[in-house]
């Protein structure tokens, strides 16, 4: 729509503003996490950019650097005790060996099985895609409690051993997301025409020759798409992580754990905080193009 | 897949059909015993209802809010191609670490936002937000419709962008207003795509948990707590009653599927 030129500036003024202050309390934790501690607590005044920066909550969460030498070597004060608590290295280890191990197994199970849901008929199938679609609905809590009986079962609490906790906690959320990714792959390949498998095949190509060669090749932006969005799911999965394990921490769970009896450490949560989001940013940014195919699980194509 | 999705369903139906004795621990079976008390439990009514405020308050402020920003930033123009991809940057955050944040901006003696509304004389000094049952549940809502406001104007977005132009044209031809041609081409040539929105949303909303666990914990008492926090203090806290938390987590099912299948019949969608 055309608008006069004063109208258009009102427009784009009111569209920036509006990101802005959906962006803002982003900005803000990102301010928050090079702010040292007397920033933070201000409580006569909202301290903006009147402070002297600091990397001390990043070195502790991300390092593992201690906090007094850091605070001792700049100048600003003592730290406080306990900090090896405060070091996330682990947890961000153990958060992405989970999300990137449930990616990939959830991508290659999802892929040849939309793959098949796609082009095979077979008995059941429309029960299958029911079931497959009826998993939306389940509350997590509901599973949990069977879960952990499951798990306790199967001796692949963290507890019994630290490696079964970690597949333990990728295979579930591998089939937690395995519908998601199976309904967008689906959506994907219903989209290319049977005629290039048939064309394919009627050229010599057997069933598999003709998926991998002439059809995947078609869809990599849909297991792009698939692949961020079980990676973000994992990576920001809270309850299952919270209630499944206890040694191991997921970066949802971990940052809990900086709320103490003492006080809350606010730049520490805020320099974790802002560090876990920057991985889903980029990957976000790279399939902005199927991401609403991707939220609305293949229902709604751009 | 199909054993895994199905074993736990079955094994939560089985167990809600037990009682469990406080003192002795033992389960007896009894099957009527967890769905009567829970029929008579208030903190399950007040539950249910604190669900259903929180489902339908969201809904409406990411709907209105997701709807009027689509509109604003379906531009060609320079420059809203950046504000659009930075409008999803609070999708990919963890709620869990959305929750936290807003707890420390919602902090009543430093908190950015608390600081903000007591500057403005809509709060006395060092007011909590989160720790007042009055505005508890606003507070959780807050970080509820920022994290996912830019869900609802990504689809809009998506949907504006796939109407045809030629109705429009015609439209204004006919000196129909830009408000006239919102309400009466785009609306309902959006109907479908909204519905899917607000289904999706709606399913996740009536399963909110992350956001009331980490500010609140259902507190102050049980002024936010929603039907999945509640089964996940009855099964977490101290003497965990895992029967009774399954029933909780059932009912919490039934009524998810019930107002979803009457949504999807009265709106002729399906996911």
């Amino acid at each position: 729509m055309e608008l006069s030129k004063p109208w258009q500036i009102v427009r784009d003024l009111a569209a920036v503003i509006v990101t802005a202050l959906f962006t803002f309390p982003i900005f803000w934790w990102a301010l928050t996490s090079i702010k040292p501690s007397s920033a933070i607590f201000d409580k006569d005044r909202v301290v903006w950019f009147d402070f002297v920066p600091t990397w001390i909550n990043y070195g502790v969460t991300l390092f593992g650097q201690s906090r007094s030498q850091i605070a001792i070597d700049s100048g600003i004060g003592m730290g406080v005790a306990g900090e090896a608590a405060y070091d996330s290295r682990r947890s961000i280890m153990e958060s992405i060996v989970i999300s990137v191990g449930a990616t990939t197994i959830t991508v290659i199970v999802a892929v040849l099985a939309a793959y098949a849901l796609s082009r095979l008929r077979f008995r059941g199938r429309n029960a299958f895609l029911n079931w497959v679609l009826g998993q939306r609905f389940m509350p997590p809590i509901a599973i949990l409690v069977p879960l952990v009986l499951m798990f306790k079962f199967a001796g692949m609490r963290d507890t019994d051993n630290y490696y079964m906790g970690l597949v333990g906690l990728m295979v579930l959320y591998s089939l937690i997301n395995l519908p998601i990714a199976l309904l967008l792959m689906k959506s994907f390949f219903d989209d290319v025409p049977k005629d290039v498998d048939e064309a394919a095949m009627i050229d010599g190509a057997t069933r598999w020759q003709s998926f991998s060669k002439v059809v995947l090749p078609m869809v990599r932006g849909g297991v792009a798409a698939s692949a961020v969005l079980v990676f973000i799911f994992s990576w920001t999965e809270f309850l299952l992580s919270l209630f499944l394990t206890t040694g191991i921490r997921t970066i949802p769970v971990k940052i809990q754990t900086f709320v103490t009896s003492t006080g809350n450490e606010w730049g520490f949560i805020a320099a974790l905080g802002t560090a876990a989001a920057l991985p889903s940013f980029i990957f976000i940014l790279l399939v902005q193009r199927h991401l609403v195919r991707g939220l609305t699980l293949g229902s709604l194509k751009e | 897949m199909i054993v895994f999705g199905l074993f736990p369903l079955v094994w939560a139906i089985i167990e809600s059909l037990y009682k469990r004795n406080a003192a002795t621990r033992k389960l007896t079976f009894d099957p009527a015993y967890n769905w009567t008390k829970a029929f008579y439990d208030d903190r399950i009514w007040n539950a249910v209802y604190n669900t259903l405020i929180y489902t339908g308050v969201a809904l409406f402020f990411q709907l209105v809010l997701g709807m009027l920003i689509a509109l604003l930033l379906d531009s060609d123009r320079k420059g809203y191609g950046v504000l659009r991809a930075l409008m999803t940057l609070p999708l990919v955050i963890p709620p869990a670490v959305t929750a936290m944040m807003f707890l420390m901006m919602l902090n009543g003696s430093f908190g950015v936002i608390a600081q903000g509304i007591i500057a403005l004389g809509l709060l006395p000094e060092n007011f909590s937000i989160l720790g007042s049952s009055n505005t508890a549940l606003a507070g959780v809502l807050l970080a509820e419709v920022w994290q996912w406001t830019p869900f609802m104007v990504l689809i809009m977005l998506a949907g504006l962008r796939s109407l045809p132009k030629e109705p429009f044209e015609a439209a204004a031809i006919d000196g129909a207003t830009p408000v006239q041609a919102f309400f009466k081409l785009t609306l309902p040539m959006m109907s479908k795509v909204i519905a899917i929105a607000v289904l999706i949303r709606g399913i996740d909303l009536l399963r909110a948990f992350d956001y009331v666990k980490v500010m609140t914990d259902s507190g102050p008492g049980t002024a936010t707590e929603t039907l999945s926090s509640y089964a996940g203090r009855i099964y977490f806290g101290g003497n965990p009653d895992a029967p009774y938390a399954a029933t909780i987590a059932l009912i919490t099912l039934i009524i998810v599927i019930v107002t979803s299948s009457i949504f999807m019949k009265a709106c002729k969608v399906r996911l």
